[in-house]
């Protein structure tokens, strides 16, 4: 039976590959497969209707709180300006230096990456700081990758992540942080090296552009302020309470909503722009939320004993026990978390994440590292993720481009998650 | 200069209003008071018009595909080479022609901007000319008492390198007069969005 449910996993990676079926679609239906296979009744306990559908679907809420939250801050740093302030005064301050401004806005992104994930964090840092890299002079593929890789540098830090791996894996957040902590200097030091390395390796880059000059005179009612300085710091204060100060991640979160809010707005202004932008926040957060309510349905389908049991000695008997082969063969096997492969956590690899931990072939802590260190590859480099097709196309490139420039960095990434993994947990 | 003979709408639009318009459109700019933005075209359009003729010593490249791109011309540092397309040239010709700009951009001269332009660019990136530049705009990023960072100005390389292929080849206008015809030929309406490249 397990060979079955393999065979059915494969047909999902398959359907989702070629886009014939949205992921969040296919993980639920690939759920409701794999819980039949199983064995497991239509109601009653361990059942496909009161278990797989009725406790799976709410049973990443947390996370989903907390990308509700991320995406209103997300919103309030865009609609306030702190955002585009940010970007401004990286060029004001190094604008004549190409690498510089890289690096400048590489920092906003990772600021931004600590809030929100995914498109809207892109489109934040990436839509006054794509084009104002290109207008220093930076090319438009290394201009895009650094987006892409400063949100990496960020995701660490990004309590909904925390708390999604937290609640998906079933550790508890100071293990989670701890790992977190400890893969961020790969991701700072990859991102470092991308931007300096390919700066200098593709040069500047300018153009006699027919798009340079507007036909109309830009309308006013398209412009917004700076915001002030220490309105800058609003991306920081939830790192700080959450990391620094270890607060949960909701009153963490809140509090960077309320601190964006109150550097920014006049007191009666407050009501309409907190509703305005909660209400986009959601609709920012719709297409995660439908993906974790599909992860949380198919971690719950690969729970049941049924199915642990029918893929227990399949999984262990290709799954390495030695540090070493572990490192390398999950090192190797790095492209398969790119175009929605198998090990994309966000798609089927949280069920392949799940079933490694119910069949009790690896500790959850080494789950974790493998799951977090794949995260920083498809993050960046996945043609198919929101972001890489956003920041890629605003910049005027193929996401493939963007894919191929930045895969070698961000691999680095996941081989320095692995090891730390292989040395701390097996 | 005599006056063009077709094309008024656009023409009526003097040079420094097409500089602030390109600074306008600068990402970074979106807040700027447009009386900054015309100080700091001025400013560009004259330090660029004054500066001496520099030797193009790029690698020159000719090739097709700029419509597509977009582009007319394109340097690039690594290796230092310019690129010039030649199907937005050619069609750069037709559009002075039907416009009756002739007068303004001789034959072979939108050629000769785009190569002097590109020159202006390898120029204020290898040279000391950039801060000169920057210098000149006196913009301020920040001031903490007496000291002061002089703060960079997004799109006015752009600016001086327009201003500086006008002077060396001897145009009438601003070849950015003529860079919003050719948006206008080639029906891309992308180009009257913020977005812009140099």
């Amino acid at each position: 039976m397990g060979v079955v449910i393999l065979v059915v996993m494969a047909a999902g990676v398959a359907a989702m590959l070629t886009r014939r079926i949205p992921t969040a679609f296919a993980l639920v239906i690939l759920a409701v497969a794999i819980a039949l296979l199983a064995g497991a009744p239509l109601t009653g306990e361990n059942s496909v209707l009161d278990t797989v559908l009725q406790e799976g679907a709410p049973a990443l809420a947390a996370t989903m709180v907390a990308i509700i939250l991320g995406s209103w801050l997300g919103r309030l740093l865009d609609e306030t300006g702190i955002a585009g302030t940010l970007v401004r005064k990286i060029v004001e301050f190094g604008g004549d230096r190409p690498t510089v401004v890289a690096l400048g806005v590489l920092a906003v992104s990772a600021l931004v990456g600590t809030v929100t994930g995914s498109a809207p964090a892109a489109m934040l840092a990436g839509i006054i700081g794509i084009p104002a890299m290109i207008a220093v002079g930076v090319p438009k593929v290394t201009a895009a990758g650094t987006v892409l890789m400063g949100i990496a540098v960020g995701a660490p830090f990004e309590l909904p992540v925390w708390q999604f791996f937290s609640t998906a894996l079933n550790l508890p957040i100071p293990t989670v942080r701890g790992f977190m902590v400890k893969l961020f200097p790969f991701a700072l030091a990859a991102a470092l090296a991308y931007v300096v390395i390919e700066t200098r390796r593709r040069g500047t880059e300018h153009t006699w552009s027919l798009k340079s000059v507007p036909a109309r005179p830009r309308s006013r009612r398209e412009q917004l302020g700076d915001a002030p300085w220490y309105a800058l710091l609003a991306p920081v204060v939830p790192l700080v309470l959450a990391l620094g100060l270890e607060v949960a991640i909701v009153p963490s979160l809140l509090a960077g909503v309320g601190y964006a809010l109150v550097t920014t707005t006049r007191p009666h202004e407050m009501n309409k722009r907190l509703l305005r932008t909660l209400y986009g926040g959601f609709e920012v957060a719709a297409p995660p939320i439908a993906l974790f309510v599909a992860i949380g349905i198919l971690l719950a389908a690969v729970k049941l004993p049924g199915a642990v049991d029918a893929l227990q000695p399949l999984v262990k008997a290709v799954s390495p026990d030695n540090p070493v082969l572990f490192v390398l063969v999950f090192t190797l096997l790095v492209p398969l978390c790119l175009y929605r492969g198998p090990l994309n956590v966000f798609g089927l690899g949280a069920g392949i994440a799940g079933v490694l931990i119910a069949t009790g072939i690896y500790p959850a802590a080494a789950v974790l590292g493998m799951a977090t260190s794949y995260n920083q590859v498809f993050g960046v480099a996945d043609p198919t993720s929101t972001q890489t097709v956003w920041s890629a196309q605003y910049a005027g490139v193929t996401p493939q481009q963007v894919m191929i420039r930045t895969l070698p960095y961000v691999w680095v990434v996941a081989l320095g998650g692995l090891c730390v993994t292989a040395a701390l947990y097996l | 200069m005599t006056a063009p003979t077709a094309g008024p709408d656009l023409a009526r639009t003097d040079d420094i209003e097409w500089a602030v318009r390109l600074l306008a459109a600068t990402p970074t700019h979106e807040s700027r008071d447009p009386q900054l933005l015309r100080r700091w075209a001025l400013a560009a359009d004259a330090f660029g018009a004054a500066l001496a003729p520099v030797a193009c010593t790029a690698r020159i490249v000719e090739r097709d595909g700029g419509l597509a791109q977009g582009l007319l011309a394109r340097y690039r540092s690594r290796p230092p080479t310019v690129e010039l397309y030649t199907d937005t040239l050619a069609l750069a010709e037709r559009v002075v022609d039907e416009r009756g700009w002739r007068t303004w951009y001789p034959p072979g001269s939108v050629r000769a901007a785009a190569l002097a332009h590109e020159a202006v660019h390898a120029h204020l990136h290898h040279g000391p000319a950039r801060t000169a530049l920057k210098r000149t705009l006196g913009h301020t990023a920040l001031r903490l008492g007496r000291w002061q960072v002089p703060g960079h100005v997004a799109g006015a390389e752009e600016v001086a390198a327009h201003a500086y292929a006008r002077t060396v080849c001897g145009l009438g206008r601003s070849p950015l007069l003529l860079t919003a015809a050719l948006a206008a030929a080639t029906g891309d309406d992308r180009a009257r969005t913020a977005r812009r490249e140099n």
